[in-house]
Order: C-alpha cells, then sequence, then structure tokens
C-alpha cells in the first residue's frame, strides 16, 4: 500500500487496489473450504462412487437403471412436482394476502406484522403435527357437524390431506413471501399511491395495480419464490408427520412420498435392506436436477440481482 | 394459538358440540369437557427431558455456529471486497450448496461419521449442521460487508491503514452487529432443523425437534398423544419466535441470502 504524500495526490491516484496484488485474499477462503470439504465435498463424492458402484463391486449403471425400472421413485418425483407447484403458489397467493392485510393498518402495525411472521419460527417436522387431523381436523369435523350440521368427511382421503399438506408448508413460509413484499412496498414510492388515490382507487386496486406489479417484477421477490420452489422440491418434513397420520410410515410409492421421504424411508426401514447404491443413485439425481434448476433459475434472474454485487 | 390451548389440553370440540362429544379421526368420542391443565407441560420438562434435548441442541448448535462463522466471516469478506477473480464463481457455488438436499450428502456422511466416532458428538453433529447453515451464513455476512460505504474503505486506505487493517479494525467492527445477527439466524435454523439432526443425532446428542417428534415413536395414530406432541412442540416454538422477533428486521435478508434490503 503506497501512502499517498498529500491530499491531493491522494484524490488524484487512481485507487491503489488495481495496482496491488490481493491474491492473499484466497487464502481467506481456504477455511471455508476445509469445511466445505469435509462436510459437503467429500460425502458428494463419496455418494456419487456408491451410486456407480455396482452389486459386484464394479463401475455400473446398474443402480441407475434399477432407479429408472422403480415404479415408487416415479411416483415419488409426480408427487415432488405436483407438492412443489402446488405449495408455491399457495405459498405467494397467502404471503400476498398477509401483505395486503398488514399494509391496510395504519395503528399497530407492526404488532400484526410480527404476529403473522410466527408460523415462519416454527419447525417445519411441528407445522405437520399443528396441522394434523387430531390436532385440528377433528375439532373443525366437531364443530361444522354438530353446529353447522354439515356431514363428516374423511380426513384420511388423500383428496383431503394432501392439500392440506401443502397448504402446511404453504402457511408456514408465507410470511417470508410478506417480508420481501413489504419491504419491496416500503421502497415505493409513495407519490403513486397519492396519485392514485386521488384517482378514486380503492385500497384493492392500489394494492394490485400499484403495489403488486413492483413486488412480483422485484429480482429479489422472484429469488425468493425459486428458493422456495427449491426447498419444496426437497420437501420432507410435513410428508414425514403425515406419512404418519395417514398410515403410510413403512410404505413407499404412496400419495405422501416425496422423493426426500422415500429416501428417507429406504434409508431407516430395515424392511427395504438399506439399498445404498439405489440411495445413492436416487441422492445423485435429485442433487443434479436440482443444481440444474437452480442454476437456470439464477442464470435467467442473475443479471437483475444485486448479488453479483461486490467491487 | 391453537397449538398452546392443545397443548393444555384445553379442547374446544366439546363446547361447540353441547354433547360432549368430539371427533377422533372421523370417529365420534365422547369427551370429559375442558379440563385446562399445565399437567402436558410438565410432562414435556419432566418425562420428555426437555432441558436435556434444550442443552444438547444449544451445545451443537454452537459449536455448529462457532465453526460456521469463524470460517465464515473471513471468507465472506474476501467475497465482498478484495477484487478477486473468481468470486462470483464462489458465490454461486455457494448458492449452488444451499439448494443441495441435506439426503444428497447425509448417507456418505453419516457413514464417514460414525467410523470416525464422530457421530452422536457435539462436534459431528454441529460439523453436520454446517450442511445448513454455512452457505448462508457466507452470503449473509457478505451482503453485511458489501452495505458498508466504499467511502469508509477509501478513508481508510487514505489514512494508511494495510488490507489486514482495514479488515480487522474496520470492516470486522462495522459488521459486528451483522455477525450478531447471522449467529442467530443460524440459531433458529438449527434448532428447527429435523432431516440432519434426526440422523446424525442418537441418544446422547437428541435435538428439541426430534425428540419432539419421537416423543411419538412408531406408535400408530390413535395412540399417539396429540397432547404432549402440541405441548412439546409449542415449548420448541417459543424460543425460535423469541429470537426471529429480535432479528426480524433482518429475516428477509437472511432467507434471501443477503439480497433483500433490511429496511422491512
Amino acid at each position: 500500500m503506497v501512502i499517498p504524500e498529500s491530499l491531493g495526490e491522494a484524490l488524484t491516484t487512481k485507487t491503489p487496489r488495481h495496482t496491488e496484488n490481493y491474491a492473499y485474499w484466497y487464502l481467506a477462503l481456504v477455511p471455508l473450504f476445509a469445511v466445505l470439504a469435509l462436510v459437503e465435498f467429500y460425502p458428494l463424492v463419496d455418494g456419487i462412487k456408491l451410486s456407480l458402484t455396482g452389486s459386484s463391486g464394479g463401475l455400473s449403471l446398474s443402480n441407475y437403471g434399477q432407479m429408472l425400472g422403480d415404479s415408487a421413485f416415479w411416483s415419488a418425483v409426480g408427487v415432488s412436482l405436483v407438492y412443489t407447484a402446488g405449495s408455491t403458489v399457495m405459498c405467494v397467493a397467502i404471503g400476498l394476502g398477509l401483505t395486503f392485510l398488514v399494509t391496510q393498518r395504519v395503528r399497530g402495525r407492526s404488532y400484526f406484522e410480527a404476529i403473522y411472521i410466527f408460523p415462519l419460527a416454527l419447525s417445519p417436522i411441528v407445522a405437520g403435527v399443528l396441522w394434523s387431523p387430531s390436532s385440528v381436523w377433528d375439532d373443525i369435523q366437531t364443530f361444522s357437524h354438530f353446529i353447522l350440521h354439515q356431514p363428516y368427511f374423511n380426513e384420511l382421503a388423500v383428496g383431503f390431506y394432501f392439500p392440506v399438506m401443502m397448504l402446511s408448508e404453504a402457511w408456514e413460509w408465507a410470511p417470508l413471501i410478506m417480508l420481501v413484499a413489504l419491504s419491496i412496498v416500503n421502497s415505493q414510492s409513495s407519490k403513486v399511491f397519492e396519485a392514485a388515490e386521488v384517482h378514486g382507487a380503492s385500497a384493492w386496486q392500489k394494492f394490485t395495480m400499484v403495489a403488486l406489479p413492483g413486488i412480483l417484477r422485484s429480482p429479489v421477490m422472484q429469488f425468493i419464490i425459486v428458493l422456495r420452489m427449491i426447498d419444496a422440491m426437497r420437501a420432507f418434513e410435513v410428508p414425514l408427520a403425515w406419512a404418519n397420520w395417514v398410515g403410510y410410515q413403512q410404505t413407499v410409492g404412496t400419495p405422501v412420498d416425496t422423493v426426500s421421504l422415500f429416501l428417507y424411508k429406504l434409508i431407516f426401514y430395515p424392511i427395504y435392506g438399506f439399498p445404498i447404491g439405489l440411495i445413492s443413485a436416487i441422492a445423485v439425481s435429485l442433487l443434479v436436477v436440482t443444481l440444474i434448476v437452480a442454476f437456470a433459475l439464477i442464470r435467467l434472474l442473475g443479471r437483475a440481482l444485486p448479488i453479483s454485487g461486490g467491487r | 394459538m391453537v397449538m398452546a390451548f392443545e397443548g393444555y389440553g384445553i379442547d374446544f370440540a366439546p363446547l361447540f358440540s353441547g354433547k360432549l362429544v368430539r371427533q377422533v379421526g372421523g370417529v365420534p368420542y365422547y369427551s370429559g369437557g375442558i379440563f385446562p391443565t399445565p399437567i402436558f407441560y410438565l410432562d414435556a420438562l419432566r418425562l420428555g427431558q426437555f432441558p436435556k434435548l434444550l442443552e444438547n441442541t444449544t451445545l451443537f448448535a454452537a459449536v455448529g455456529i462457532a465453526v460456521a462463522l469463524a470460517a465464515g466471516v473471513i471468507a465472506a469478506y474476501a467475497l465482498a471486497r478484495p477484487p478477486i477473480r473468481g468470486k462470483g464463481a464462489i458465490s454461486y457455488l455457494l448458492l449452488a450448496l444451499r439448494a443441495v438436499s441435506p439426503f444428497a450428502v447425509v448417507v456418505p456422511l453419516y457413514i464417514v461419521f460414525t467410523r470416525n466416532g464422530l457421530w452422536d458428538t457435539y462436534i459431528g453433529v454441529g460439523l453436520a449442521e454446517d450442511l445448513v447453515v454455512l452457505s448462508i451464513v457466507v452470503w449473509m455476512l457478505r451482503g453485511f460487508f458489501t452495505d458498508i460505504p466504499k467511502e469508509i474503505y477509501e478513508a481508510a486506505a487514505v489514512f494508511g491503514a494495510t488490507e489486514g487493517q482495514i479488515f480487522r479494525r474496520v470492516a470486522l467492527r462495522m459488521v459486528i452487529p451483522g455477525i450478531v445477527v447471522t449467529a442467530l439466524f443460524a440459531w433458529v435454523l438449527i434448532w428447527n432443523d429435523f432431516a440432519i439432526s434426526d440422523i446424525m443425532t442418537g441418544p446422547a446428542t437428541k435435538s428439541v425437534a426430534v425428540g419432539v417428534w419421537s416423543g411419538l415413536g412408531q406408535l400408530a395414530l390413535r395412540q399417539v398423544s396429540f397432547d404432549d406432541l402440541n405441548a412439546g412442540g409449542f415449548l420448541a416454538w417459543m424460543p425460535a419466535i423469541a429470537v426471529m422477533l429480535a432479528i426480524r428486521r433482518y429475516l428477509a435478508k437472511g432467507y434471501s441470502l443477503g439480497t433483500a434490503s433490511s429496511k422491512a
């Protein structure tokens, strides 16, 4: 580092960092990569190796063949896709609904905001407990039967519990959409809202026609939605809870089995004989698909995001 | 709210039915009525060994967060300020790791850890939890470092500070609140994590989330005590809510990996 002799020189000297060698900062990344090597890279490489090891011990693709021929696997893929799409759409809808509710409040707004955040602090496995038949739906049934004189409905029918599963997942993460949406609304110019008000826009119109386009066009919002989709693709806790409520603790290929839950059952229940090759093959495929989706979407959004930042 | 009341053994259903009948899994049962009782909370605290679970989770979360910060703070700075080549690529790599399902790595990791005696130890579980938090910690801190106005760095350089001094005396000190927020955020993620702690913890280090869930074991649905489950779940929820509210302004930033503004 050259210390400038005078103020004038300090101001005219081009930022000295272009001339300096910064390569030693790579050393700062060493501890990070050491930890990553232990907990991520090594297991990943090992998993890929296991997935390519055939029953005879040689290099083979038989595990992948077994995976592709497994109907339970394809069923899990289908469940995961529907679950991802459904829960993400619901999550965004609920999150925007909460945003609307919060922005309507003049007084006590921050208290409502705080209360709406609560689900975010919940462990996903407990979200599966909270919305379980015995915690909530039995009581709702009792109420609807005796007060509203409605007939009983079957809580354990797939047409009922699958939307409930997606809704629990959406309910838990909707506050996140709300928080991001609020930070975007707060940064929007209040003059636009005042103009809309002068023109006689209702609260709902102001929200849908003025605030909403800005929220949905925001790269940060799109990024959050993508992250939510990636997380929903590997959803595990809520389906695990529901596997217990509907009696699919050990069976695979059921409507609650997402890919992650399918893997979990293969790992945990001895009846499947711990097929390590198959488990690794599914895990690696899941990894590859997630990475491709993640990279494609980030590339798509990347330019607009402030994440390429730094200077 | 529902959960808190269920945990107290309060059941709304008899209020409405008028016949003290409630539904259990679609089958009408006679219900004794409403007897609010803290017994399920006391059970969770005593029989459910809640304090022990709390201690376990705190200890391995401390290990995980300490490792993540030790490796993450300086790395985040290196990715934020010095103009080194490839830092964009490295940042994206970390982001991609955020997308990796724990199940893609947990089986080999489990094998390695059992072989080396790390399974079911605080250090082992703490390291495994870094799967969840490490990339988030680095991205969040990176956001805090880039938020420091460039003029401050330039002023420090003008006064003759070396790069090392700028990091230690200027950037690090300015970002201390950010480090605290990041640590708390990581704590919530570890506290709520189930997938990894379920596989990596055994009897000695069982976490709160796993403890609450395994209170249920492999029993069939009708035998499960939902009052116990709800009481345990509620107890586990409270600390996480407290921490989340404390760092509420930074939540959007944390979940968006430092990209959202912190003005919520």
